[in-house]
């Protein structure tokens, strides 16, 4: 059964490549270069990144911008974010104090408060398609309509023709169907010990899990942030393969399911 | 005109009365005058004796475009006749005369040199004065202003106040009377007539760009570039649609422009009419400043932040400018008030602002509005062991703080306590003391806490003011750390 899932993924390989996604390629080069620690993934990638409750809008904004810190250098001088205007409260905004804290200049965050979810994807799609941008992250409160497929497949390919990334931050436990090339589910961790104060919150802690995409091979993920970059911590080791961890199904899989069979198993 | 009611009734007795809607007729007329800039850029309402109803235009070098004064003023009044209006117009030297030979005389052009003789054949009323003043000069035997002029001013201020003279004066161009433009002036700009009206939004996008090549080329020979462009359509049907974009840096790109235009219109879809068309579109551009030619450079950065400058210029075009924002840090140690959110179009003068790299961390994500929370402590001044929030209870594992903040007195107009001042010995002066209440840091006094719960979930909390045994603790939320 393995050996028939191994060449499933072969041939998903191959259509990537015949799709022309430079990006992509790019990409996967520079997972192997840093096989150790969490990898620096390349610009050009649209990533989902769900998490299941509105109330860890810190932990899943926190990974995007430090994945989009990676991007950041003199070519791509901003991070833009987009939100609808009614979330604010809901969710939160970015708060420049805090951006300094967590390691990100504030002026280098461009906020954009969209008021419906037309004119947030249309400034995505235009903030993507411009070189100077290194990432943009679109925080949808609340599923809708419009960002369908269709949407997302527009914004994959732009960005992977401009070569800045797209951070859709989405909550909920449902999964639509996407053509991210990345999807995370990712949750907050209790923190690390802090070393002077045991009842203090020490640093931070996330748990990742990559849903989607064969960028990676290792699913999950267990990360610190510092100002400095990533790091990973030993996370459970067995699912490192993630083919030889997706179990048999038991029926045929529809094709939209069929991105993450370790979840279906 | 000038019959009243009743006398009116009398002689047509099934007569249907109308009150005037002047709201609507003065907004009317507003966009009525607007239409008269393609004649000339200064067009204003006066307002002071009617509010609609008088248009007054600036024509000075103007005329030569119609074929003299003559032939402009005759130009500008049949255009009218032939729609149905009754109108009447002078040309003058000063806006006084000209308002006076309008109502009072034919309709003509008042050379400098006759301006004495004409005005002083015309009655006292064609000075703009109240009714009162009129009916006062009257009974002294004034009928023109011819009479009203040789007599003394002294007197005649005394009884009819100073604006009888402002009047007279402005009328012979002894003081200068200001007129205020509807419009934005423009010095510089570009149009186009059309024989056909056109109705096309496409259409009216495709002539702004070919409008901004040439007003490119304009700029450019004189080494300008603006911050503000201005795009007005004249209906057929004598309106005028004013649309304005604003760009973060000094450009003169014709692509980029039509571009803020086109997305500046896609924000108005619905409100765009065309009514019967389009006669004419004219492309001004205000905020205007040097701006040399840059060489492109492969290997410079300089170009990006360009980039990144048109694409707030987009966005703000499209969303609006109060959409697009960057943060500005701001010297204060109050968490909403360290962090102000600025367009990014203006926000580039100040990049860096005043503010300063907080001592203690602080949350990702801010509440723009900090939301009350019910907070259960083991001790009364311990840290907290459980919240509930948003109909949520959290079980908090780890806390640390608390971080005092003080309110900021000296912004909230009070003082503080003062050592007590010695008592003044006798015929020495009490020392000075602001008048102002007495600052209280119980009630403004914030404690901060990080709180994690058992999953992880860290926020911000405060409590408002200091600890009381005899009344319940007040605490909020404020935001959420990575």
């Amino acid at each position: 059964m393995s050996d028939r899932q191994q060449r499933l993924a072969a041939l998903r390989d191959t259509i990537a490549d015949i799709e022309r996604k430079p990006a992509l390629a790019e990409a996967r080069a520079m997972v192997k270069n840093d096989a150790a620690g969490f990898p620096l993934l390349a610009g050009g990638l649209l990533q989902e990144m769900f998490t299941d409750e509105r109330r860890n809008a810190g932990a899943v904004l926190g990974f995007a911008l430090a994945q989009a810190k990676g991007l950041l250098n003199q070519q791509r001088l901003a991070v833009i974010y987009l939100q609808l205007a009614e979330d604010a409260q809901k969710l939160g905004l970015p708060y420049g104090p805090g951006l300094m804290s967590f390691g990100l200049a504030p002026d280098a965050l461009i906020l954009v408060r969209a008021a419906n979810m037309a004119e947030l994807l249309w400034a995505a799609e235009e903030a993507v398609a411009c070189r100077a941008v290194a990432a943009v992250i679109a925080d949808i409160g609340s599923p809708s309509r419009l960002l369908d497929f269709t949407a997302s497949r527009r914004l994959s390919l732009r960005a992977a023709e401009t070569g800045s990334s797209i951070f859709l931050l989405r909550y909920g436990a449902g999964r639509e169907a996407s053509a991210a090339h990345l999807r995370w589910q990712l949750l907050p961790a209790p923190s690390a010990r802090q070393r002077h104060d045991a009842k203090a919150p020490g640093p931070l802690r996330w748990r990742a899990r990559l849903e989607k995409g064969t960028l990676i091979k290792q699913t999950e993920w267990l990360l610190g942030w510092t100002e400095n970059g990533f790091s990973a911590f030993a996370s459970q080791r067995r699912s490192q393969d993630r083919i030889a961890a997706g179990a048999p199904l038991s029926r045929a899989v529809p094709a939209v399911l069929a991105d993450r069979l370790p979840q279906a198993g | 005109m000038g019959q009243n009611l009743a006398d009116a009734r009398a002689m047509v007795p099934g007569l249907t009365v109308l009150e005037l809607d002047r709201p609507l007729l003065e907004a009317a007329f507003a966009d009525f005058a607007d239409w008269h800039s393609n004649a000339s850029p200064l067009v204003s309402v006066l307002t002071e004796m009617a509010g609609y109803g008088d248009l007054v235009l600036d024509i000075t070098g103007v005329a030569h475009l119609f074929g003299g004064e003559r032939a402009m003023l005759r130009l500008l009044l049949t255009r009218l006749r032939e729609l149905g209006y009754t109108v009447s117009g002078a040309i003058a030297p000063t806006i006084g005369a000209a308002w006076a030979v309008s109502h009072f005389a034919r309709s003509q052009v008042v050379e400098p040199d006759d301006l004495d003789a004409v005005l002083e054949a015309l009655p006292v009323a064609a000075l703009r004065l109240e009714q009162a003043q009129i009916a006062g000069l009257v009974q002294m035997g004034l009928k023109t202003i011819g009479q009203l002029r040789p007599r003394e001013r002294k007197p005649l201020q005394a009884r009819f106040g100073l604006s009888l003279l402002t009047r007279l004066d402005q009328a012979f161009g002894m003081i200068e009377e200001r007129m205020v433009p509807r419009l934005p002036l423009a010095e510089r700009y570009a149009e186009r007539r059309f024989v056909d009206p056109i109705g096309l939004l496409d259409d009216v996008l495709m002539t702004a760009h070919d409008l901004a090549i040439q007003l490119a080329i304009r700029l450019e020979t004189e080494g300008l570039g603006g911050q503000a462009f201005h795009l007005f359509l004249y209906r057929v049907d004598h309106k005028v649609m004013a649309l304005s974009v604003n760009s973060a840096r000094l450009t003169r790109d014709p692509d980029h422009i039509t571009k803020l235009f086109s997305n500046r219109s896609e924000r108005l879809a619905g409100e765009y009419d065309a009514g019967f068309g389009i006669d004419m579109i004219r492309l001004a551009v205000s905020s205007v400043a040097g701006l040399d030619a840059a060489q492109l450079g492969a290997f410079s950065h300089q170009d990006m932040a360009e980039d990144l400058d048109q694409l707030n210029d987009r966005m703000s075009s499209r969303l609006g400018s109060l959409a697009v924002l960057r943060t500005q840090l701001v010297a204060s140690h109050i968490p909403e008030r360290a962090a102000r959110l600025v367009p990014a179009l203006v926000a580039n003068n100040d990049p860096a602002g005043t503010g300063m790299r907080p001592a203690l961390v602080r949350p990702l994500r801010l509440l723009p509005v900090p939301e009350p929370v019910a907070i259960n402590a083991e001790v009364p001044h311990g840290l907290p062991a459980s919240m509930t929030w948003r109909r949520e209870s959290y079980k908090i594992e780890k806390a640390s703080g608390p971080e005092r903040l003080g309110a900021e007195w000296w912004r909230s107009g009070q003082r503080l306590h003062l050592v007590p001042v010695e008592k003044p010995e006798k015929g020495e002066k009490p020392p000075y003391i602001a008048d102002l209440p007495l600052h209280d840091p119980d009630a403004a006094t914030r404690d901060y806490y990080v709180v994690e719960d058992e999953t992880g979930r860290r926020f911000w909390i405060y409590r408002q003011g200091f600890h009381r045994p005899d009344e319940p603790a007040v605490w909020y939320l404020h935001g959420f750390f990575a």
